[in-house]
């Protein structure tokens, strides 16, 4: 396994070298003198196949031992050696590494885990993004000549700068400067000489990608002169990807000479604390039983408007000093010089916001009248530009920019709620609606509007609260409101869209109250108030009472012809719940059939999960090379109720799927669709359905892209287009971690996803406390194809042997199949990589993948050491974490050390464990999923290792599961143990020497490869 | 030697000797006097028929030919190396005012914050001199009896080139710093800062921290390979107007058929803030 770390070399970009736990970890050479080749580092021309860039030779200083430098944290080991002593000291050593485009950063390889420094040049590129797209930059002169973009770094940036600078790790500055030198490059320099490369890259990249050309210098009538002036050569190149352009050394000159004031705009820091106004509304202090004047009362009630001065500490934001402290010296002992940062800050702030000036002129200024005019200046326009500045602003409480005057729409659903009756009442009428003129969440009576329209002043205050008021805006609401209201009530679908934002009105919609069902849709609590739902007779499952009420909501969903998603827990019964639904609405009611798209490895699942729930439905597995195409599916699809294929044939049999109207298009494990424009996503939105549903057990909150495309599928449209969604959502919270658009995304999504945990107590009850899962998967080609060679082998060797020697060829043939099953390298003993030639680790990814997503942890046994020593590198590369390898050979000491890591809350989520070393006596209580990733044929021996975490102590519910391919011994021997009569006289204390005792006949039919063993993708 | 001044000789005999670690110039281009306060000290320099002219001083400057150069109340002296071994004594005179004079004038700064605003952001009001006259003082030399020139060469041209070498570095450095201009009267940064501080009725500033040094790599063995997640959206700047920086900066001198670089540049800048 390779770790690869990456550093700044100014003048040289981003520069990458890698370890190999495979390479020996010392060397022989004793010379200290010079810097030695690093022993275990990774040839650059290998690390080139892997991130594609220069190779070149560097010196880093890194901390080592005698024999060789200390490896680092993430490597991992496939043979682990001894614990290596003696003095660690700062040497340097002669790395191969590779120069790269800073993209690459981006782009991880599979298999390689990488180090925090790359994690870190990773967040610059990102910082660099960030201020080349909030324009935090300005064009500069460089020797060449280059035109070039330099950020400028002040304000907030200047904090985050700071942050960046603090988070360098070591290695990150490693390199040798020369010969002698132990220091390494200094944080500040690597980080701004990364910034400046990284910023003009960004810009350009931005530019690039402009729908049209991006033009800086006006066209010229005329003819081109042969050489350009040196401001057009110098635009030219600002604009374009290459930033060298030609000019005189005087006219060079001279446009430098133009550019200072550019190049004087400070990058600097501005000091540990910023200037931040604060807009307040402040009484007159009038004694209101004077009946003279108020000069002061600017707002008519006996209040005024004040801008007070603050210092906020950019290091702790939260430490806040009024001018006032500041001028008496109390807010010394907080901030630094604080009297001359307050005067700097204010001098700079007066260059963006000239009308701060005359507050200045006074001893010790600490707050700048305004009246309502400036007030609402300052609101829509000052108060952005000191923002955009780097300083601070606060509003007044109740005053919120973003909610203005607007609309309110309210709408009352129908009946009596929880009703749901058959026949598409998404399509009928609201009983109730109206839409009224709102301050924010408040409705306004006709008074209030009256005193609006008539209002002089461009703030109002409508009950405690400013509003801000444009006349002309107003009065396109007014003439609005009069046209909604005589028109028909909204259909759900349209008070969704309005709820959402997506209806175009001329004044923004500030409130939408719902009552009744339509209320519970928009808040997400309609499983909660809706009647459970009894699955039909037929149905041969007892429904828990949170999947009753799933099923209510599921059905709910259908009827208002809404896409909903099921994102309920892994584990909580998302297919009999889907089941339920489709039993139910089929009962007495002939419809078209279900289409249910999912990964190769469910097919079987869902098909015997119909047939163990719902026997009255009619599945059909639509996959394989024989399956059926044009007028023959067409005449099957007459007499099926369900059929259930691939993502992988969907996409390749899109033409027939397509030509059909679906009563219902399902897509299980959702995330299938992830990315929008791939062959499985394009399918799914091809295929029309009367309604759509999609199932996910992973969290998509934090997983946007996949959210958008899962979304879109099942409602399309109601995220708007993918630009649109990024840049409301994505960069808003990827980037910002803005927590507004956060819960507007939320608010949109509510009414059509319903998500479960098994943590929530009104589920938890409703459980067991073990759920046994069978966890299907399928042979690669490569796994079946050495299957059938060693089946064929194996039996040839049985059949000509007697006794012991055939016990011993039987025992063997079945650790040779369960070996393959598990990977052909653990089979061959070839030491090849491991790469995606199994399908049982593939599944195992997917599974870990969403157990590590919802932060469990996890026990993994096999019986195999070898293939647990091969899982240990590979994982831990794939989940960038430390995975915890306990086997026969692991000394006590150290067992115990691992075993009080992993219990311990922020230890390793992921246990490798023996069957035999790891089955008895261990407490693992940490871990509330088991993973049996090969199968010993005794469930007593599986069921001893699952009690090391379901045991006293355990929490939470345990999911076990067991990794079974159908077709393969693996479910045959499965079905002979799971069925009781043949389990009692079969299972032996100990082993699988029962096998043994098979007819030859009995033991070909055990082992024997069927079709549906392979998977097709 | 000629009585024609330095610049309008033909080229000097010798050459003058090159300097080890001279006097670091800011920057390697750029007009001398760029700010109207620079532009202003200068200004008597014009009677004499040099002001407009000082840039040709660059040129010496430029090639490092200033040895030393200190600024104090009153005076700047400075050793400029020519021709001859040991370098020539530059000193430039200006009376500095007095402890009852400052008084004065520092009860009028700290009396209007305005005009310490505008120096701590690195301006210089235009209504400062007016300021200062109002306590009956003349911030800028008037006249050529408001300045001493001396210098050590045997040119009688005054100023000659090492005189104009040293105007040269000064007003580089009132372009930098205008409280250099004011240090030149007599009162350095830190002490009209600390006296405006004591006249607002303020405590004396404690002393502001030191930057860190580099820590070097070897006391950093144990923790080589890690480093604290920086966390960017703990610094969520609001996403202000495209091209808002471009409105801050001042307007360029340069233009490309009559539209101004900022003009120019605008839509680049708008199209930064485009999401892909």
């Amino acid at each position: 396994m390779l770790v690869v770390h990456a550093f700044w070399s100014p003048g040289r970009g981003p520069v990458l070298w890698a370890e190999d736990g495979e390479r020996p970890a010392t060397t022989s050479r004793r010379s200290l003198r010079s810097a030695r080749p690093h022993p275990f580092a990774v040839p650059a021309s290998q690390l080139a196949g892997i991130h594609p860039g220069k190779q070149t030779s560097v010196t880093l200083l890194l901390p080592s031992r005698a024999s060789g430098p200390v490896e680092s944290p993430e490597l991992v080991r496939a043979a682990p050696g001894g614990r290596r002593s003696g003095q660690v000291s700062l040497q340097p050593w002669s790395v191969p590494a590779v120069v790269v485009d800073p993209a690459e950063l981006g782009d991880p390889a599979e298999d390689v885990r990488y180090g925090r420094s790359v994690a870190h040049l990773r967040t610059l590129v990102e910082f660099a993004d960030d201020l080349a797209g909030r324009g935090r930059v300005l064009p500069t002169l460089r020797p060449g000549p280059e035109a070039r973009w330099r950020p400028v770094v002040q304000g907030l940036d200047a904090v985050a700068r700071r942050a960046l600078v603090d988070a360098v790790p070591p290695v990150g500055r490693a390199e040798q400067r020369r010969a002698g030198d132990v220091l390494g490059h200094g944080p500040d320099q690597v980080v701004d000489a990364a910034l400046a490369v990284l910023v003009d890259a960004a810009v350009r990249e931005r530019l690039a990608r402009a729908d049209e050309p991006v033009v800086l210098v006006p066209p010229r009538s005329g003819r081109a002169p042969r050489s350009l002036p040196a401001t057009e050569a110098w635009l030219a190149a600002l604009g374009g990807p290459d930033a060298r352009f030609e000019a005189t050394d005087r006219e060079l000159a001279t446009l430098a000479e133009a550019l200072d004031p550019w190049d004087a705009v400070t990058t600097e820091e501005t000091g540990p604390a910023r200037a931040t106004f604060r807009l307040r509304e402040v009484d007159t202090l009038h004694d209101p039983a004077d009946p003279g004047d108020d000069p002061l009362d600017q707002t008519g009630d006996g209040t005024r408007w004040v801008l007070e001065f603050q210092l906020q500490s950019t290091e702790d934001p939260s430490l806040v000093v009024p001018a006032d402290d500041v001028w008496s010296g109390r807010a010394d002992r907080l901030i630094t010089s604080a009297q001359e940062l307050l005067l700097a800050e204010l001098g700079r702030a007066a260059l963006v916001y000239p009308g701060l000036t005359t507050a200045l002129r006074q001893a010790r200024p600490e707050e700048l009248d305004l009246e309502v005019e400036d007030t609402h200046r300052f609101l829509t326009e000052d108060a952005a530009r000191l923002l955009a500045a780097g300083f601070g602003v606060q509003l007044p409480a109740g005053w919120n920019g973003r909610k203005p005057l607007g609309l309110k729409l309210s709408v009352s659903s129908p009946g009596a709620p929880g009703v749901v009756t058959r026949g598409g009442l998404g399509r009928e009428e609201l009983a109730r609606f109206r839409w009224t003129m709102a301050a924010g969440e408040d409705e306004l009576d006709e008074e209030e509007i009256a005193a609006l329209v008539a209002a002089k002043a461009r703030l109002v205050r409508i009950r405690g609260q400013w509003v801000s008021v444009d006349q002309e805006a107003l009065a396109r609401g007014l003439e609005f409101l009069k046209r909604q209201n005589a028109r028909r009530a909204p259909t759900v679908a349209e008070t969704l869209a309005v709820a959402q934002g997506a209806l175009d009105t001329p004044l923004p919609v500030t409130a939408v109250t719902a009552e009744g069902w339509v209320g519970d849709l928009l808040r997400g609590t309609a499983d909660r108030t809706l009647e459970p739902l009894e699955p039909p007779a037929s149905f041969r499952a007892t429904l828990r009472p949170y999947q009753k009420r799933g099923l209510s909501w599921l059905s709910f969903l259908a009827n208002l012809g809404l896409g909903a998603c099921l994102a309920d827990d892994m584990g909580l019964g998302k297919t009999v719940q889907l089941l339920a639904l489709e039993a139910r609405e089929r009962e007495g009611h002939e419809l078209g059939p279900t289409l249910i798209l999912c990964p190769m490895s469910l097919v079987g699942t869902w098909q015997r999960e119909a047939a163990r729930f719902a026997p009255d439905l009619r599945v059909h597995a639509h996959h394989g090379p024989t399956r059926e195409r044009g007028e023959t599916l067409r005449e099957r699809l007459q007499h099926t109720d369900i059929v259930v294929t691939t993502y992988g044939t969907a996409a390749r049999d899109i033409e027939d799927l397509a030509s059909y109207a679906w009563h219902r298009l399902v897509l299980d494990e959702a995330q299938a669709i992830k990315n929008a424009n791939a062959a499985p996503s394009k399918a799914a939105r091809r295929i029309s359905a009367g309604h759509r549903i999609a199932l996910t057990g992973t969290p998509m909150e934090n997983r946007l892209a996949e959210l958008w495309s899962v979304m879109d599928f099942l409602n399309p449209g109601v995220l708007g287009t993918p630009e649109r969604f990024r840049q409301r959502f994505a960069v808003p919270i990827e980037r910002h971690g803005n927590p507004e658009a956060a819960e507007t995304l939320r608010a949109i999504t509510r009414p059509y996803l319903l998500r479960r945990l098994k943590t929530d107590p009104t589920v938890i009850d409703d459980l067991p406390e073990k759920i046994e899962i069978r966890q299907e998967y399928r042979l690669t080609r490569e796994q079946a194809s050495l299957y059938r060679t060693i089946v064929d082998d194996m039996m040839e060797k049985i059949e000509d042997s007697q006794g012991i020697q055939r016990r011993g060829n039987v025992l063997a043939a079945m650790a040779k199949l369960k070996q393959v099953c598990n990977h052909p390298a653990q089979l061959l003993h070839d030491g090849s990589p491991i790469g995606k030639r199994s399908g049982k680790v593939a599944r195992l990814e997917e599974l870990l993948g969403e157990i590590l997503a919802e932060g469990d942890k996890v026990l993994l046994f096999s019986q195999f050491v070898e293939f647990a020593s091969m899982l240990v590198p590979h994982l831990s590369a794939r989940f960038d974490q430390e995975v915890l390898h306990l086997h026969g050979g692991t000394p006590k000491k150290q067992r115990d050390a691992m075993v009080e890591r992993f219990q311990s809350a922020d230890g390793p989520a992921i246990f490798l464990l023996s069957l035999k070393a790891g089955g008895t006596g261990l407490t693992l209580t940490a871990a509330n999923h088991v993973v049996h990733l090969d199968r010993w044929w005794n469930p007593a021996v599986e069921d001893q290792a699952t009690d090391r975490a379901f045991r006293i102590g355990q929490q939470r519910n345990v999911q076990v599961r067991k990794f079974v391919c159908p077709g393969t011994v693996e479910e045959r021997i499965d079905a002979l143990i799971e069925s009781k009569k043949a389990l009692s006289d079969m299972v032996i204390s100990d082993g699988e020497g029962w096998l043994t005792e098979l007819s030859t006949g009995e033991l070909r039919s055990v082992f024997a490869l069927g079709a549906e063993a392979v998977g097709d993708e | 030697m000629s009585d024609q001044p330095f610049w309008a000789q033909e080229d000097h005999p010798k050459r003058p000797l090159r300097v080890e670690n001279g006097v670091q110039i800011h920057s390697t281009r750029g007009t001398v006097a760029r700010t109207w306060w620079s532009k202003r000290f200068l200004a008597v320099l014009e009677d004499l028929g040099v002001g407009g002219r000082l840039a040709r001083g660059r040129t010496y400057a430029r090639s490092g030919q200033i040895v030393s150069c200190e600024l104090d109340a009153g005076s700047v002296v400075a050793l400029v190396q020519g021709t001859r071994p040991t370098p020539y004594k530059v000193r430039i005179g200006i009376p500095a005012w007095g402890k009852e004079e400052w008084g004065k004038a520092e009860q009028a700064l700290a009396d209007d914050a305005w005009y310490a605003a505008a120096l701590l952001a690195g301006g210089m009001p235009t209504e400062i001199e007016g300021l200062f006259a109002r306590v009956g003082l003349a911030l800028f030399p008037a006249a050529r009896r408001d300045l001493t020139m001396d210098c050590t060469c045997p040119d009688a041209t005054v100023p000659c080139k090492h005189l104009a070498a040293v105007f040269y570095l000064l007003a580089e450095r009132f372009d930098a710093d205008p409280f250099e201009v004011l240090a030149l009267r007599g009162r350095d940064r830190e002490a009209l800062l600390a006296n405006l501080r004591r006249r607002r009725g303020s405590a004396a500033a404690p002393e502001p921290e030191a930057d860190l040094p580099v820590t070097p790599l070897g006391e950093l063995l144990d923790s080589f390979y890690e480093g604290p997640a920086a966390d960017l959206s703990r610094f969520a700047p609001a996403t202000p107007a495209p091209g808002a920086l471009l409105d801050q900066v001042p307007e360029l001198p340069i233009a490309v058929r009559r539209r101004t670089v900022r003009e120019l540049l605008r839509s680049a800048y708008a199209e930064l803030a485009k999401e892909g």
